[in-house]
């Protein structure tokens, strides 16, 4: 079972890429895709299209991926389609509602927008591993370390809070079972008291959680951390492909600004 | 060698001392069974070997350099790894091998270097083909193999065990155990800690605390033979030790300093045919 963004282990072209490029990609898409019209959509259809091929992903992961958006995505369409005045479209049976013409483009351009994003982020996340993207988003903020902003620290947090939700789920499993096991009933009853053995299993959780963070502290500290700057098992580093792809991606996305200005406003 | 000298420690708030004057000398290359009931200090004790906890009363020197010199406690906690209990409160990498590169990443070192001694150190504890995957979907054995690993990566001349046991069914407790001894035969200090008797019987030297104070420091057969004063501090002996003993309290004259089963079988089996003939049928 594949879930929403979960890196799939394969070895393509994109998987390969510096996490750094397909990072700068993904932010440049996002803007575009929010900024641009319907033929920016076009093209970054087809460029996205071409991309899940390349990263060897197949039609599985990307419904996976869609799955837990679709009501969302439903719901941002009907929101567009009833609250955008405009000229009505006549109601074939008698709808209270009137459902204008605005209104169904808008609503279909909103969900075309969300899908590209979601799309754009599912192959970020499905080709990069979580620890090349922290170490990207790393490598992105160092510059910012002289504003004060820690950035080994918070690829660390990052990193290390990822590497506790299978463990602090399988905590939360322990106290449930334990709670179940004490009369503590969590599937039906009054909602009140239902609210009450919800409150059961997070404080004991979050005691844990607070003592295991006091544990691992201790620990991180006896392994030397906070000494300064530290080094990587895997450093990143740019190489032919990556400056190549990059290139790839610019020029692809200066094709797409150009022909767009030419459209408009013609050679002129 | 690690010098400790009248150190003592009272926790902030606490009005009684975890440790009142504590004074010991560890060599290079030795195996010291740590034991004492709960609450006794041992694990206070260890965690100002490698600067964990202050240094307020007294001086602990590693290689000569003090834990109160702040400038050499990157290179103290470098020479003197920890190990602890759990081995979930330790792993902070997402993959065995980004765990175990936490630790040479700390010390700055190059890319090239960190591979080596990941390499080296997941070999060490036999995880070798373990680099890649998650920590949560190892067993707790090789979960605590991989954070010793993870000490290991630092090139330690001691490593500390606080209790590595304690969360491990019997078949981890072996596997790190295995890890232990082999390290012990490369040459590396090992201070351990346990609850389990049987675990250091082969240690060079047993250390027994009670309430802030060393009160034994001898060979492990000096130290549980002396069955009424480990169970006056609330301690155990080893199972056969305890056998021995309790067939001399019964009157049989065998020998206590006994911590093997091969060393009982011996003792029993001499003890046996010293008796007469007609005495051995009625046994």
């Amino acid at each position: 079972m594949v879930h929403l963004g979960q890196y799939i282990p394969r070895s393509s072209i994109i998987h390969g890429l510096d996490p750094r490029v397909k990072l700068a990609a993904a932010v440049v898409l996002s803007i575009m895709i929010l900024k641009g019209d319907t033929l920016t959509q076009c093209w970054i259809t087809a460029f996205l299209l071409i991309l899940v091929p390349l990263s060897r992903l197949n039609l599985c992961h990307i419904r996976a991926a869609f799955r837990p958006m679709l009501f969302f995505l439903g719901l941002l369409f009907f929101v567009h389609l009833l609250f955008t005045a405009g000229t009505p479209i006549p109601p074939f049976p008698p709808w209270p509602v009137t459902i204008t013409h605005e209104g169904l483009h808008t609503g279909a351009f909103v969900i075309w927008q969300f899908s590209l994003l979601i799309l754009s982020a599912s192959i970020l996340t499905m080709s990069t591993s979580p620890g090349e993207l922290i170490s990207g988003i790393e490598r992105f903020l160092r510059p910012l370390k002289r504003m004060g902003v820690p950035s080994h620290d918070l690829a660390m947090m990052i990193s290390m809070a990822m590497r506790f939700v299978p463990t602090i789920l399988d905590e939360l499993n322990r106290i449930r079972e334990a709670q179940t096991a004490r009369g503590a009933c969590f599937k039906n009853g009054p909602i009140l008291r239902r609210m009450k053995a919800t409150a059961s299993l997070l404080i004991p959780l979050i005691q844990s959680i607070v003592r295991r963070a006091d544990a691992l502290a201790m620990a991180m500290e006896s392994r030397g951390y906070n000494r300064g700057p530290r080094t990587y098992l895997r450093e990143l580093r740019m190489d032919r492909k990556d400056y190549l792809a990059l290139l790839a991606f610019t020029f692809a996305m200066g094709l797409e600004l150009g022909g767009h200005y030419v459209l408009r406003h013609g050679f002129a | 060698m690690i010098q400790v000298e009248n150190l003592s420690y009272t926790y902030e708030g606490d009005e009684i001392p975890a440790l009142r004057g504590i004074n010991i000398e560890i060599p290079r290359g030795i195996h010291i069974g740590l034991i004492g009931p709960n609450g006794c200090g041992k694990t206070t004790f260890v965690r100002h070997l490698n600067g964990l906890l202050p240094t307020t009363i007294g001086d602990v020197r590693v290689e000569g350099l003090s834990t109160k010199n702040p400038a050499d406690l990157y290179r103290i906690r470098q020479l003197v790894g920890m190990v602890f209990q759990n081995p979930d409160n330790q792993i902070v990498g997402m993959t065995v091998e980004e765990d175990v590169a936490f630790g040479p990443g700390n010390l700055a070192l190059p890319s090239e270097e960190i591979a080596r001694r990941v390499r080296e150190a997941l070999a060490q504890v036999g995880l070798e083909s373990f680099g890649n995957k998650a920590p949560h979907a190892l067993s707790n054995g090789e979960k605590q193999l991989v954070c010793m690993a993870g000490v290991l990566a630092m090139k330690p001349r001691y490593i500390i065990l606080d209790e590595p046991t304690a969360y491990l069914d019997p078949s981890g407790r072996k596997m790190v155990l295995d890890v232990v001894r082999k390290l012990h035969t490369q040459g590396i200090t090992i201070i351990h800690i346990t609850h389990h008797m049987d675990e250091i019987v082969g240690a060079d030297r047993v250390v027994v605390m009670d309430r802030g104070r060393i009160i034994l420091s001898e060979a492990p057969k000096a130290v549980f033979s002396k069955v009424a004063l480990l169970k006056d501090v609330g301690l155990d002996v080893p199972e056969v030790t305890e056998l021995m003993w309790q067939l001399q309290r019964m009157g049989n004259p065998v020998r206590t300093d006994v911590l093997t089963l091969e060393e009982a079988c011996r003792e029993l089996n001499a003890c046996l045919s010293h008796a007469k003939p007609p005495s051995r049928q009625g046994f």
